[in-house]
This record gives C-alpha cells, structure tokens and sequence, in this order.
C-alpha cells in the first residue's frame, strides 16, 4: 500500500506565514478565511501556487469517463471526486458516499449520499446526478472504456430518494466498491455532462477540491480552489476548503527536464521519476522520494496468444526463458524497483507470485523451440520455421514507458536473440500504439493497466476483453480464450465470501502463469519527487495518484 | 532550411570571389577532413576494421561505465561499449546523409531545370510553389511526411530528402538562369546553334557541375537532420546504433553519465563539419581549376 503521506512539524508562526505568503503571492483570497486548524495540520500554510509537471501523456480529455486511461487520473483527482475510497489497509471508506448497504444476494447496492454537497457549477450533489453519471457511462457514445468496464453488472439504477440511490446488479459483484473508488468512476455534474462531449472534456465540474479554470493544451492546466470544499475522503487530514489557492499542471514529456526543473524550484511536484534521478534525490535534503506502486496488474510483458507464434505455449515459454529480466531490472533501475513473478501488483494482496516459472535459462528456451519445429536458423542467427523467421512484433508506447524500461525491453531483446528470436522494437506515440494493438499488429506487448483489487484479472485475461470496449480499447492483448479460466474469474467476482474469492482468484493466477501468457516484471512503477517545501501530499490508497487537498507550501 | 540555403549560396554564388590563399596547396584543414572523412567511410563500410566488437551486445552489469582503456567512449545503459556503437552508427547515418542528399539534390535539380528552361509561366508555377514549400520550416515537411508513411529508416531518408529539395531547386535555377545570359550562351545563339544544343552542350554542363559541391555540403546537414529524426524517435529504431538515436537514448542520463551523449554528439557535429570542409575544398579547387 502507498505510503499515506509527508506530514512533518512546521514552526509555529503559521499566521505570519500565512500573511507573508499572502502578500508576496499576491493571489486574492476570494472571502474565504482560513480552515479551522485541527490536529497535526495545525501549522499547515494557507495559499501559494504548487505546480506539477506531469511526464504522462497530455489528456486529450479530462472527464475521465471519456476513454479512461491513467493520465486522466492523475488529473482528474484533483477536481474529481468518487462515491468511496480506501484507506491505506485497503478498507472501503466514505467518500460522496457516507453509507452503503447490500442485500443478502448481492443484487441490490443503496448509497446513502453525504448531505449538503453541491458540484462546483451549483448543481446539488442527489440521486439523480449518480444516476445521471451511470448512464453516462454506460453510454456507448460516451466510449468508456475503464469505466464501462467496470460497471458491466450495473443493469439499473432508482432513485430511493434525494439522498438514497439504488444499483441493481444482474450478477453480484464483489468488486464493485472497489470499482466505485476509482477516479474513471468520479461524479459529475449532471447539469455539466449535458453539454457537448468537447465542452465537457475541456472542463469537467465535479465536487472537488480544485476546479479547473483553464487548459493550454500543451502546456499546462490550472486549477484553482473551490472555496466551498464540503467533501473529504473519511481519511483526509483536515476539513473544509485546500489550503493551496490553486495548482498549475504542467506536462514535460522529456524525464531529464523534468528533473531538472524541480531542481531549479520551476516546478514544486514531478511524477513518473527515473531511477537514477530517484538515487539522485534520495541523497538531497531539498527533494523528497514518494514511492507509490500503482495497484491492479504488475507491469508485465502480455505475449499474444491469438496468433502465431504465441499460439503455441512451447513458443511463450521459450521466449520467456530466453529473456534475461532480472539482470536488466537490476542495473536499469538501481534498486527502485523489485521483480515481480506476479500478475498482480505487490499492493493487491491476493496475488500469487511464482518465481519458478520466469527462470532465465536460453538452454531450456532453446530446447522449446526445438521441440515446437523451430529448429532452422538462417543467416543472421534468427530461428525459422516453413521458410519464416521467429519475429515478435513489439510496439512501445513511449508516453507510458519510462526510458529505462524501453532501454529493459531492448535488453530482452538482445538476450532473446541469442535463442533466436527477433523481436522489432517499434517506439509510437500513444494513438499510433492503440492502433497498434487495435489493429492486431502485435506479438507482444507490455500496457500498464491499473484498478483497484483482484478483479483487474477478470479485466485483462478474460475472453471477453478480446472484444473492444466502446473506446475501442481492448484490455485482453493476451487475447487469452480460455473457458476454465472465465468461469473462475466469473464465480471470484460474483462470491462475497472472502476465502473463497483468494482460492477462486489464486487458481486463475495460475492458469495465467503456468500458461507464459505474461512475462511479469515490477510493479508499475509510480514515483513522485517533491520539492521539501510541499507539505501534506499524498498518494491516494485508491490507485497510487496524487492529492493535494491536504498540501501546503512552507516557502 | 535558410541556414542551408544562405551557406551553400554564399559557397556558389559569389563567384569568383577574392579567395588567393592556398588555390594549389593542400591546406592542414583538408588533411584532417580529409583522414576523419576516410576513417568514416571505413567505419561505414567495414566497421569491424576499427571496432572488433558487436555494437549490440549487451552486459547489463557494466552499465554506465565511465571512459577508460576497456571502453574508450565508456558503456551505455545496457552495458554496450559506445565506442563500438559509434564506429557501427556511421554507417546508418553516412547512409541516411548520401541517400537524403541524392534524393533532395535528384528532386531540387528536376524542378529547377524545368523551371529555369520551359519558358516563364512553368518558372512561375515551379516557383510559387517553391515558396510554399519553403513556407515550412524543413524538418517540419520531414515530420509531416513522416505522419503520414510511418516512422523508420527509410521514411527519414525520403523525408530528409523532400524537405532539402526546395533549397536545391532555387540555387540551381538560379545557376541555370546565370548561366543562360553568359557570354559564350550568347556566342552560340549568335552561331544559331539550336535550343536544345546550346541547353544540352552549354547550360546544363555548366549548371549540373556545381552539385558536386552543393551534395557535398548538403551532407553535413543530412546527417544532422536524420540524426534529429531519429532523436525523435522518428528515425532508426531500437536497438540500431544510429547516432541521433544514441544522442537520445543518453539525454535521460545527461547528469549521471555524459560520455552516454557526448561522443554520438561529438561525431554528429565532426561529420558535419568534416563534410562542409571537403564541400568548400572542392568548391574552391573548382573555381580555380
């Protein structure tokens, strides 16, 4: 689980700090006075500007229901706000929600909504607006895909009341709190979400903290506070309104400027740090490290089982054990990141990791393609089978991997070369990669996808996944089609008993694994830097982004 | 596209331009250009002559090495010895610069003569549509081009190619131009010598012969446009050692291991210069032959 935040003491003069960081700013405080100082953030400052450079891809829409991808995420958390969220044990906590109740068959959810809410164009937070938000949704015109997703049970929603709201399910759902605390799954305003898709994209209104004022597309987003907050998660550190008067959400691509700029104090926040500027910062008094695992899959390398050469088992096997992982893991990431041998990330507790099966060994690898008639090499040392050569068509997404991973796959490359694979490296920019895998044109590919708890499987391996979402977006690039493995993932969503959901979900790890679907390489990685001025920052327990409700400047 | 245009201009069109010094003697410029420009085509054609070793080969234990005896140029993220990656990349891009300049030159020297030979209204339309082009900074009719076909090797050839085309086909309408309302043009039409006599025996001979010159300089800037091609990662692709790619792939490490930057850099901006060297030796041995 990610750390719950940096709170540390702050000398006790805050009014003057507030009065000097006031002035010197000069941002006008819109009649709103200071929170009322309660517990530890007592010395919390109030005002200032943080900016945050993100090096995720650019959102080409920031309603996170559009699409709903993880840069999305990392933004829309900061006006955003979902029914529940976790707490850092992994708890259901209140949110929008302040109580929820479930029948005896699991059929039927009532949310009882926090009284008093208002989105931030004046819209009363009711019933009817997470009605209104389902339907968007699960609207195919909307193009969902993460959220669609995880609504695929949700057959009808009722208003009970003003403040009561009712989900009929046509199956029970073990993973639907779960998938309710996700930002792709936040409220909206239902007022907002009745103009056009553009408006709508370009500035959604939700309950949150910040509101977003404007977005220079290719530079930056500027939120400012909403000065009639009313809605912290049950595990916020204060109440009311944030103490920042707003945030400028910058996007530099390039990791080296990146840092770059937080040394120079240009920039208050980083994400997405490299390993080495990472060792770096770790040793500087001024630059605080927030390691921040992002849950669901680990990151891991999807071999496409729909076509060949990864049809045949023997094929995936071998290039798995052709491919010297840890070895790359260890000098690229310097100790920032552990090999995983899991389908799931380290936070989800009920992932398996079986480090028997992802052995490096080029003689067993060798041996495989042997057997499976892949026994020819032609002249540049590449194994060939009925006069065609052992290619794995490998497209990287160079928005959603770090240097030093694309530098880890070119590494695999060369070590699965020596059993005689040729694997084509191939680095596009996000669109050209979904039509990439959109089009089939893949062997392999490795695409982070983050939800919270176990039921990311059924998401990723089963069948179902092979056919698109209304986005277009597919999540299976396993193209995993196994009828065992649907009924399991099937019955572990649809049991509330807890031991048997761990059996349920370990027996589908296993197919997966024991079937070299996936070579599994560290958790995705999720590591922030942040200036030692930010105070009160944190990774949200939900999905590892970052929140500022709770942050303050001390210079 | 102007930085070219303005060089390779000045290179051309100041014709006999007051250059005394040196117009036999071999100068030390033209020596080192001349041994750097040997040493890459050698390293093009047989790159194990200089580097024994396989410019792929990785050893992820010693990633990030600093120079030393072992590794002159020190290792890169993957172990690999920069040294061996250098000399194996100067084949991609010396290929990339000859194969872009012979297509920029081909398409520039097309339209250029048909522009300073089929009569006024051809030369207005060729030109106008020049200015469109030029209209474009030149790697951003790369970039587009690139959009549109994909990115790869090839695609940069061509895109370099495209873009440097304009710039060739203004200087060599202008020589053709030059070279029509010359003496001994003129001496022919007096002899009533034909059209197509007097443009195949005295115009094209006298316009074409400078694109020795103009290729040779526009090498220089083939490569560094390739090379920031595939800084983009438009260009070669992993694990090619191809020197923009290598420049980038060192840019995430620029303050832990410089060496992983510098010398791709450094062979960049040497081949440049050593090919803009060569191109005004020629140029000025020309003028005074």
């Amino acid at each position: 689980m990610p750390r719950p935040g940096i709170l540390r003491s702050a000398p006790r003069s805050a009014t003057l700090a507030v009065l000097a960081g006031t002035a010197v700013i000069g941002l006008a405080l819109t009649g709103c006075t200071s929170a009322a100082p309660t517990g530890d953030t007592a010395t919390a400052v109030e005002g200032g500007t943080l900016t945050y450079a993100s090096g995720d891809a650019e959102p080409t829409c920031l309603d996170p229901h559009v699409g709903g991808n993880y840069p999305q995420a990392l933004v829309s958390g900061q006006f955003l706000e979902s029914l529940v969220s976790l707490d850092s044990d992994g708890t259901v906590i209140p949110w929008l929600a302040d109580s929820w109740t479930v029948s005896d068959d699991g059929l039927t959810w009532e949310f009882t909504l926090k009284d008093g809410v208002t989105f931030t164009d004046g819209t009363a937070l009711d019933a009817a607006a997470v009605q209104a938000n389902i339907a968007h949704l699960q609207d195919p015109a909307t193009g969902s895909s993460t959220g669609y997703l995880a609504l695929a049970k949700v057959t009808g929603t009722e208003a009970v009341s003003d403040s009561v709201v009712r989900l009929t399910l046509a199956q029970p759902d073990s993973a639907l709190l779960e998938s309710l605390s996700q930002p792709w799954l936040a409220i909206e305003s239902p007022t907002a979400l009745e103009r056009s898709q553009d408006e709508n994209c370009a500035a959604p209104v939700g309950t949150g903290p910040f509101i977003v004022d404007s977005w220079v597309k290719q530079n930056a987003i500027t939120l400012v506070r909403n000065d009639d907050y009313t809605s912290p998660p049950a595990d916020a550190a204060h109440d009311g309104p944030a103490y920042l008067d707003s945030i400028v959400w910058r996007f530099i691509p390039d990791s080296a400027s990146r840092y770059a700029a937080l040394q120079a104090g240009e920039v208050d926040v980083i994400d997405n740090a490299q390993p080495d500027t990472i060792t770096q910062a770790e040793a500087s008094d001024t630059i605080v490290h927030l390691d921040a695992p992002r849950p669901g899959a680990s990151n891991r390398i999807e071999l496409n089982s729909g076509k060949a050469p990864f049809n045949d088992a023997a094929v995936r096997e071998a290039f798995i054990r052709s491919a010297n992982v840890d070895d790359a893991v260890a000098s690229l990431f310097q100790g920032s990141a552990a090999r995983s041998y899991s389908a799931l990330s380290s936070v989800e507790p009920l992932g398996i990791s079986r480090p028997d099966l992802f052995d490096y060994d080029p003689d067993a690898a060798a041996a495989l393609l042997d057997e499976a008639g892949w026994s020819e090499k032609d002249s540049d040392g590449y194994r060939v089978k009925d006069g065609v050569r052992l290619t794995v068509v490998f497209p990287v997404s160079t928005n959603q991997s770090i240097p030093a991973e694309q530098s880890l796959f070119e590494q695999i490359q060369a070590t699965a070369k020596e059993t005689g694979f040729d694997v084509q490296l191939t680095k596009l920019d996000l669109s050209s990669w979904y039509t990439a895998l959109g089009s089939n044109a893949y062997d392999a590919v490795s695409a982070p996808y983050t939800k919270v708890g176990p039921d990311v499987l059924r998401i990723l391996f089963d069948s179902a996944g092979i056919t698109p979402a209304p986005s277009g977006y597919f999540a299976n690039h396993a193209q995993l089609s196994d009828p065992e493995l649907d009924s399991l993932l099937a019955q572990a969503s649809a049991t509330n008993d807890a031991d048997t959901r761990a059996d349920l979900y370990a027996d589908a790890q296993d197919i997966v694994l024991e079937g070299f679907y996936i070579l599994p390489l560290y958790d995705q990685q999720n590591h922030f830097l942040l200036s030692s001025a930010v105070e009160g920052a944190r990774a949200m327990p939900t999905v590892s982004t970052p929140a500022f409700y709770d942050a303050w400047l001390t210079s | 596209m102007s930085e070219l245009e303005i060089q390779v201009a000045a290179g051309v069109d100041t014709a006999g331009g007051a250059k005394t010094a040196g117009r036999g003697r071999v100068t030390a410029v033209e020596v080192i250009a001349g041994l750097l420009a040997a040493l890459l085509i050698i390293a093009a054609i047989a790159p194990r002559l200089l580097a024994p070793g396989d410019p792929l080969a990785i050893d992820p234990r010693a990633a990030f090495g600093a120079p030393s005896w072992t590794h002159w140029f020190g290792t890169d993220e993957s172990g690999r010895d920069i040294y061996t990656r250098v000399v194996d990349g100067a084949h991609d891009s010396l290929l990339i610069g000859l194969t872009a300049t012979v297509i920029g030159l081909g398409l520039g020297a097309i339209l250029g003569v048909i522009a300073g030979t089929l009569g006024a209204a051809v030369d207005f339309t060729v030109n106008r549509f020049l200015e469109v082009l030029f209209a474009f900074p030149g790697l951003l009719l790369a970039l587009l081009f690139i959009l549109v076909f994909g990115p790869g090797p090839g695609s940069a050839i061509v895109a370099v190619g495209l873009s440097t085309a304009p710039g060739y086909a203004r200087i060599i309408r202008a020589q053709l131009i030059r070279v029509r309302s010359s003496a001994f043009v003129e001496a022919a039409t007096v002899q009533g010598l034909s059209r197509r006599r007097i443009l195949t025996r005295h115009i094209l001979p006298n316009t074409l012969a400078p694109l020795l010159v103009l290729g040779t300089l526009g090498v220089g800037q083939a490569i560094v446009w390739a090379a920031a091609l595939s800084y983009l990662g438009l260009g070669a692709q992993p694990p090619a050692a191809e020197w923009g790619a290598m420049l980038s792939a060192g840019r995430t490490y620029i303050t832990s291991a410089w060496w992983m930057s510098f010398f791709p850099g450094l062979f960049i901006v040497l081949t440049a210069v050593c090919a803009t060297a060569l191109g005004r030796s020629i140029e000025r041995r020309m003028r005074h032959a």
